[in-house]
């Protein structure tokens, strides 16, 4: 399987930052500190409604933490932009394999190591803080894997759209710039989306990115909602329709160009 | 010295102004993302009222100050900030063999202008916070005057920072990683009250990464929390300090420093 290969690959030349990212991971736990923090000021004496007391905040914090590293953040633009600029992409586009493919495998090895260096270390570290969660039913460990990997697939084709993007526009900084304001605002990352106020918290369960942070983090909790496995699947079968035909009309602009 | 940076400094604006319209959307874009930031905060208190006493306008006191000392450092020292590619690329030997410090030439090759943005966005939280807290009857000349003097403070404070892990960087030959643990970590810890905070974390924070002394510590007397009258003094007597000993250590490293030789 050539696809398999890719991951792989991918992989091991990830395996080369290992001790950088030590330093990282303490820096990223300190991120997760600082919000569990926060809420547990915000929430400590206060009644609260549903769900969420000081040591369930806790646990979604430090569970979000661990998920971003797979989820949210991936390479800019896929680095879609980069082959874009180099001319690189032509030559990627005339392989055997699919564009789109090729690119999320490539992706998707480099998240493969983080979830071993990141997601767990600071998952972890983090665990320390808060204390360790163990979900009550065997069964919720598989729905979270799926979920986790639903998230991560509809987080890769959103920034693959963002580095494709490249192709008609010169730059892609503000694109990825706006997309990671949205995933960080709408996601879930410092605010379960069920608390915000008015409009936004009735919006956002449905849009791709609480599918990217909130859904996963939510349902290892066995808190999430029903619906929330049938919105990220929609969203990666939607997203997966919108990404090739775009790939499609980019291939035609470089024929088009000459390659 | 000042007239030879000032000099040095407009050209690099007047270079970077042949593309206004970049400015404008950049620091447009830059200020926007951290208002979201903002955003998301007050969507917490609106609905739990306050975190450990402090409602949203005095942390947005905290965090208005936080945001515009680090983009005034952002937007004086990029290549401070980034200042990895100097050793890696031995970009650095070529500004060794000039008759000005290297210090003086790093910061003015560069500015990134963008960080306007984020100026503009911490000064409009202060200005919310502050009309938020006159509204509900306290006296805020005090706090007024002592913003620009916790602003400047605070952008030596990360000034500071940034060079003493330029400084380390010597030794390491690498620096982004350590950045993320000694400039954004601690950004993004000090907009909100460091009281809130483990125990080795305060410590940490009042100590190697000396941020709580910008805007939490003087905040304390100021808006009646129980600090000391000689709060705010601190504020630029212990920027002052991280200037000096950061100015120490870089220059310990840069004696240290040896070339690739490429």
């Amino acid at each position: 399987m050539v696809y398999w290969r890719i991951i792989r690959k991918s992989y091991r030349r990830n395996l080369q930052y290992r001790l950088s990212h030590v330093v990282n991971n303490v820096a990223s736990s300190i991120f997760g500190l600082v919000f569990i923090a926060i809420w547990t000021g915000v929430l400590s004496g206060k009644q609260v409604y549903g769900p969420y007391d000081v040591k369930t905040m806790g646990y979604y914090i430090a569970i979000c933490q661990s998920v971003l590293w797979m989820t949210t953040f991936l390479s800019p633009g896929l680095n879609v932009q980069i082959a874009v600029r180099s001319g690189a992409v032509s030559l990627d586009m005339i392989k055997p394999v699919h564009y789109l493919w090729y690119m999320l495998s490539q992706e998707f090895g480099r998240l493969l190591y983080n979830a071993c260096y990141r997601s767990v270390p600071i998952g972890l570290l983090l665990g320390l803080a808060v204390g360790f969660f163990f979900p009550s039913h065997l069964f919720t460990y598989f729905w979270f894997i799926l979920s986790l990997l639903l998230g991560t697939y509809v987080g890769m084709l959103l920034f693959y759209l963002a580095g494709i993007s490249s192709f008609w526009t010169t730059e892609i900084r503000w694109v990825h710039l706006i997309l990671l304001s949205l995933i960080f605002g709408l996601g879930g990352q410092m605010i379960p989306i069920d608390l915000m106020p008015g409009m936004i918290g009735k919006v956002a369960p449905y849009l791709p990115f609480s599918a990217m942070i909130y859904y996963p983090v939510m349902t290892l909790l066995e808190l999430a909602p029903p619906y929330g496995m049938l919105v990220q699947a929609g969203w990666a079968l939607a997203l997966t329709v919108v990404a090739l035909l775009v790939t499609n009309m980019a291939r035609r602009k470089l024929e088009i160009q000459g390659g | 010295m000042f007239a030879l940076y000032r000099k040095l400094i407009a050209a690099s604006i007047r270079s970077q102004m042949q593309y206004k319209i970049n400015f404008v959307t950049s620091a447009a874009t830059t200020g926007m993302i951290m208002v979201l930031d903002f955003i998301i905060l007050s969507a917490i208190l609106y609905r739990f009222h306050d975190v450990v006493g402090w409602n949203i306008y005095e942390v947005g006191m905290l965090y208005g100050i936080s945001s515009a000392s680090v983009s005034l450092y952002r937007l004086f020292a990029p290549e401070i900030n980034d200042f990895e590619k100097y050793i890696v690329q031995g970009e650095l030997d070529q500004l060794l063999i000039r008759p000005v410090s290297p210090l003086l030439l790093l910061l003015t090759r560069n500015l990134d202008l963008s960080r306007v943005g984020g100026l503009v966005q911490g000064v409009s939280v202060l200005v919310i916070s502050l009309s938020g807290l006159a509204a509900e009857g306290q006296s805020i000349m005090g706090l007024v005057l002592f913003s620009p003097v916790a602003i400047l403070s605070g952008g030596v404070i990360y000034f500071s920072i940034g060079l003493a892990t330029a400084g380390v960087a010597f030794w390491t030959h690498q620096m982004k990683d350590m950045l993320t643990f000694t400039i954004y970590a601690p950004a993004n810890a000090s907009n909100y009250p460091i009281g809130l905070y483990p125990n080795w974390l305060k410590w940490l924070f009042f100590s190697a990464i000396p941020i709580a002394y910008m805007n939490y510590l003087p905040m304390l007397t100021l808006l009646g929390k129980g600090g000391e009258w000689f709060y705010p003094i601190l504020t630029p007597v212990a920027a002052a300090s991280a200037f000096y000993f950061a100015r120490m250590l870089w220059n310990v490293g840069i004696r240290h420093y040896h070339s690739t030789g490429s």
